[in-house]
């Protein structure tokens, strides 16, 4: 039967997706934003997922960050209801032989949330101890999960001194003194509380856009690298950009040697707060180009990647927004400042009628391109009744790079879902990424990369003067360059290994350049294999 | 005005000297606005000379400004049917029967008065829908944006269309344009699968059919389907190359859909047909800079600044003048563009 239908593939010329997407056994999670009359702006906004290995056992885990439990009218203090299971995160532990096993309650993390309404995940190393510690993002105080190495995590919040407050959002770690000590950015959406919450639209009872409600600032901790964190926002210069913030990420832009910072902002001018290397930040996105669209407009700027599309070394922006905004891809030109590119390279085309939040700029096919996967949705969740060209639940967008152009290709999936968070990372150890994306209101889907025959190499960075993670080590392989993160995307985490595809290439030319300093060679590194790459040690 | 035409006419009658007071008093008594008395000296001077016009039109006046327009209509239709010259008393009277609704009796007297607006006005209300649009559109000629003209020509350009459209349909139900008729309907509803397969039966029945190409693009670009778009507009552009709209719409579709080269033949094309089009010259300097020609788009946008200053394309030109700038290493230049950005952004917010 299956040689029949194989051959009836071959014959009609149907070609199969490059992804299988299916609910891996074992993983029951369903993402409880429950949605009400209130239109609660928080309701159509969760949806966090992070990929990474918290036990060490080389295989990649899931962690989902439920919503929690609204009802209308409530009132401050809101006390979301977080205690029944349903409305727990989740934390699955891959097994070896690809199912998983929910192991939220042995970890520790049956309560994380509790009186939160949840929101996004960052994942980092922040002690150096070699295991992936987390932190929740969430309308309410936000949680630092330290990871025990024996299983379980401990909230060590208060001694660290990251709660945060308010609506945070997207949050990521990243060194940006280059002190071996991973530091923790959060972003933070709007002044809002369930007391003074609106619903708008009229007769068609919609969610408020962003602009009803006043911006906030973002945060940004400090690593003492002693298990605490110091609140350096202000002194930094981070908050005196206040902003309605939803995305991060991180990358060096111009080339000096430390991590700068692009948030994507919604409704208003994004930031793009460049590293000054003394501890302060100066946002520069107008005159680099990066603020608006090319005409001058804003936009609703949710998830966020940082990443070299077109391999001319430098880190590029793509920035998810609404329908008929069509998505922002900004070039780095080099020279300081971006050129906006949504149109030469095919995406206005792809996004102009969708609305898309995680996203990830990934070598899909292993051709030495990064491709693109975002998840869809809009907003609104009657959208079609105000415009009924637009939808509120959308298929992914999944679309390969021809050399710097993009074109759609099948996801693997043509049903329309509540699309939001997205994760990125070799699940099954096939040298093919894959993806996870939370669905609002619905179970994950996981888009698992069927590979092909091109030659890869993922990359595991094990820093020793930097830090432990890695993460903002520069690393060329091939021509090809990639800055180790975690985070970008849309409240979520992806995987910290870094990946290339090789197209025919059997073998590698790989350069490190460390947070450090240290400049690290590798030559005629085979192909097709995992690499932990360790930083040289101080003679 | 209307008293002297009125006394000059109440003179050639010559009234008696009791039939002037009475008159004078109630003209005294509306003055003092005392409306009551007016009537009832206005009354008296035409029971004392029923063929007193001035008396009846007196009256009706004071009606008319107490708003009684069903008090006012019997003294002025005595009025009119004494002397039909009098034009205020026609304009007054074809009010008056319009406000109660007697619309095709006021039209006579409207014309009469020459008052083109109202008579536009009773026109749309006895559905003489050609009529009242000349009429409306000639009176918002002398009161432009007169919003009760407006909406009534609104109203009258909308009734028109429908009725033709169902005589159309009526008459022809099987033609392209009845098709393309239904399509357009479909679309102002937002039923876009309707619409499509309407234009699509339309365009089988006739190819060429006049406009229907441009509209069914604009309906993919509504909707943010920009290849379908473009295929419609070249479509169009094809069928009528001396379009300057089509054009534009084919170049501006070949640059969303990232085909920038193509993007800036089309657009000159459009230029060239139809020059000193804001919208097609913000495309054209757009393309040209995507496409490497930085002094070009340089010179499209201040073509465009010409003609535009302090609005949403001007406001969008200057913000990517300043980013084409900034790009040519001209600081100083890409500064005052962005300052004029927020100049005028900041005045279009307020």
């Amino acid at each position: 039967m299956v040689r029949f239908l194989l051959a009836a593939l071959v014959t009609t010329g149907a070609a199969l997706s490059i992804f299988e997407v299916r609910t891996p056994h074992g993983i029951d999670f369903v993402q409880q934003n429950s949605p009400t009359s209130s239109k609660y702006l928080i309701e159509t906004m969760g949806g966090g997922v992070a990929l990474f290995d918290y036990n060490n056992d080389g295989r990649l885990d899931v962690l989902l960050v439920n919503s929690g439990s609204l009802a209308p009218s409530m009132q401050l203090p809101a006390g979301f209801r977080r205690s029944l299971p349903q409305y727990w995160n989740r934390l699955y532990r891959q097994e070896a032989d690809g199912t998983f096993t929910d192991v939220t309650r042995a970890a520790g993390l049956a309560h994380a949330g509790d009186n939160n309404y949840g929101m996004g995940v960052a994942i980092g190393d922040y002690d150096n101890d070699g295991y992936e510690d987390i932190y929740i993002t969430n309308y309410g105080k936000n949680s630092l999960l330290h990871n025990n190495r024996d299983g379980t995590f401990t909230d060590v919040t208060g001694k660290a001194g990251v709660a945060g407050g308010g609506w945070s959002a997207s949050a990521g770690f990243f060194d940006y003194d280059n002190d071996g000590h991973l530091d923790l950015f959060v972003t933070r959406y709007l002044q809002w509380s369930p007391a003074e919450s609106k619903v708008c639209g009229g007769e068609y009872h919609t969610y408020c856009t962003p602009g009803t409600f006043p911006a906030t600032s973002n945060i940004l901790y400090h690593n003492n690298g002693d298990g605490t964190f110091t609140d350096v926002s202000q002194a930094s210069g981070i908050a005196a950009k206040p902003g309605r913030s939803l995305g991060v990420a991180f990358n060096d832009y111009d080339g000096d040697g430390f991590q700068d910072i692009f948030v994507a902002n919604d409704g208003m001018e994004e930031f793009l707060f460049h590293n000054n290397g003394n501890g302060t930040f100066t946002e520069r996105a107008q005159e680099a180009g990066v603020a608006l669209t090319d005409d001058g407009s804003p936009y609703a700027g949710m998830g966020v990647d940082f990443r070299d599309y077109d391999n001319d070394g430098k880190p590029d922006i793509l920035v998810t927004n609404l329908a008929k905004q069509i998505y922002a891809l900004y070039h780095n030109d080099g020279d300081g400042s971006f050129s906006y590119r949504s149109l030469q390279t095919g995406l206005a085309t792809l996004s102009a009628g969708s609305s898309g939040w995680g996203v990830g700029l990934v070598d899909f096919d292993n051709d030495g391109w990064k491709d693109m996967v975002v998840a869809q949705s809009h907003v609104m969740d009657n959208v079609e009744m105000i415009n009924p060209a637009m939808h509120y639940k959308e298929p992914p967008l999944f679309a390969l790079n021809h050399q710097g152009r993009f074109e759609r290709a099948d996801s693997g999936t043509a049903a329309p879902v509540a699309g939001r968070g997205a994760a990125f990372g070799d699940l099954n150890h096939d040298g093919s990424i894959d993806v996870v994306m939370s669905v609002l209101g619905a179970a994950p889907e996981v888009f698992y990369n069927r590979g092909n025959r091109s030659h890869w190499l993922t990359l595991t960075m094990a820093g020793t003067r930097s830090n432990r993670d890695g993460i903002g080590a520069r690393v060329v392989v091939n021509g090809q360059t990639q800055t180790v993160t975690t985070a970008g995307s849309y409240l979520s985490a992806s995987d910290k290994r870094v990946h290339f595809g090789l197209g025919d290439a059997a073998q590698a030319s790989v350069e490190v350049f460390w947070p450090s300093g240290v400049h690290q060679v590798l030559k005629d590194v085979s192909a097709d294999q995992f690499l932990t790459v360790e930083e040289p040690r101080r003679p | 005005m209307i008293h002297l035409c009125l006394f000059l006419a109440m003179a050639a009658q010559q009234p008696a000297a009791e039939v002037v007071q009475h008159m004078q008093a109630g003209i005294s008594a509306e003055k003092q606005s005392r409306h009551d008395a007016a009537i009832a000296e206005f009354r008296q001077a035409a029971q004392l000379q029923p063929d007193l016009t001035a008396a009846y039109v007196d009256l009706g006046m004071v009606y008319m400004g107490q708003h009684d327009y069903a008090e006012a209509i019997p003294p002025l239709k005595r009025a009119v049917g004494l002397d039909p010259g009098i034009a205020a008393a026609q304009e007054m009277l074809g009010y008056a029967l319009l406000s109660q609704g007697y619309a095709a009796e006021a039209v006579p007297h409207l014309q009469t008065a020459g008052n083109q607006g109202m008579l536009g006005l009773a026109e749309l209300q006895t559905g003489d829908l050609v009529n009242a649009i000349v009429h409306l559109q000639a009176s918002l000629a002398q009161h432009p944006n007169d919003p009760e003209l407006l909406s009534a020509l609104a109203r009258a350009a909308g009734v028109l269309s429908r009725e033709t459209k169902d005589t159309l349909l009526e008459t022809h139900p099987e033609s392209g344009q009845a098709h393309q008729a239904v399509a357009a309907d479909y679309q102002a509803l937002q039923k876009n699968t309707d619409a499509e397969t309407e234009y699509r039966k339309a365009l089988a029945i006739q190819p060429d059919l006049p406009g229907a190409h441009l509209e069914l693009g604009e309906m993919y670009q509504a909707s943010q389907q920009w290849q379908k778009a473009e295929e419609e507009y070249r479509a169009e552009a094809i069928l009528k190359p001396g379009s300057a709209e089509a054009a534009y719409r084919l170049g501006n579709s070949l640059l969303q859909n990232g085909k920038v080269p193509a993007a800036v033949t089309e657009l000159r094309r459009a230029d060239a047909l139809q020059p000193d089009m804001p919208e097609t010259l913000f495309a054209l300097g757009k393309a040209e800079s995507l496409d490497g020609k930085p002094l070009d788009a340089e010179k499209d946008w201040k073509r465009l600044l010409n003609l535009e200053k302090d609005t949403d394309l001007a406001e969008k030109t200057h913000f990517a003048l300043a980013g084409l700038y900034r790009k040519l290493g001209k600081a100083a230049n890409a500064e005052q563009e962005m300052k004029a950005f927020q100049q005028i952004k900041a005045q279009r917010k307020d």
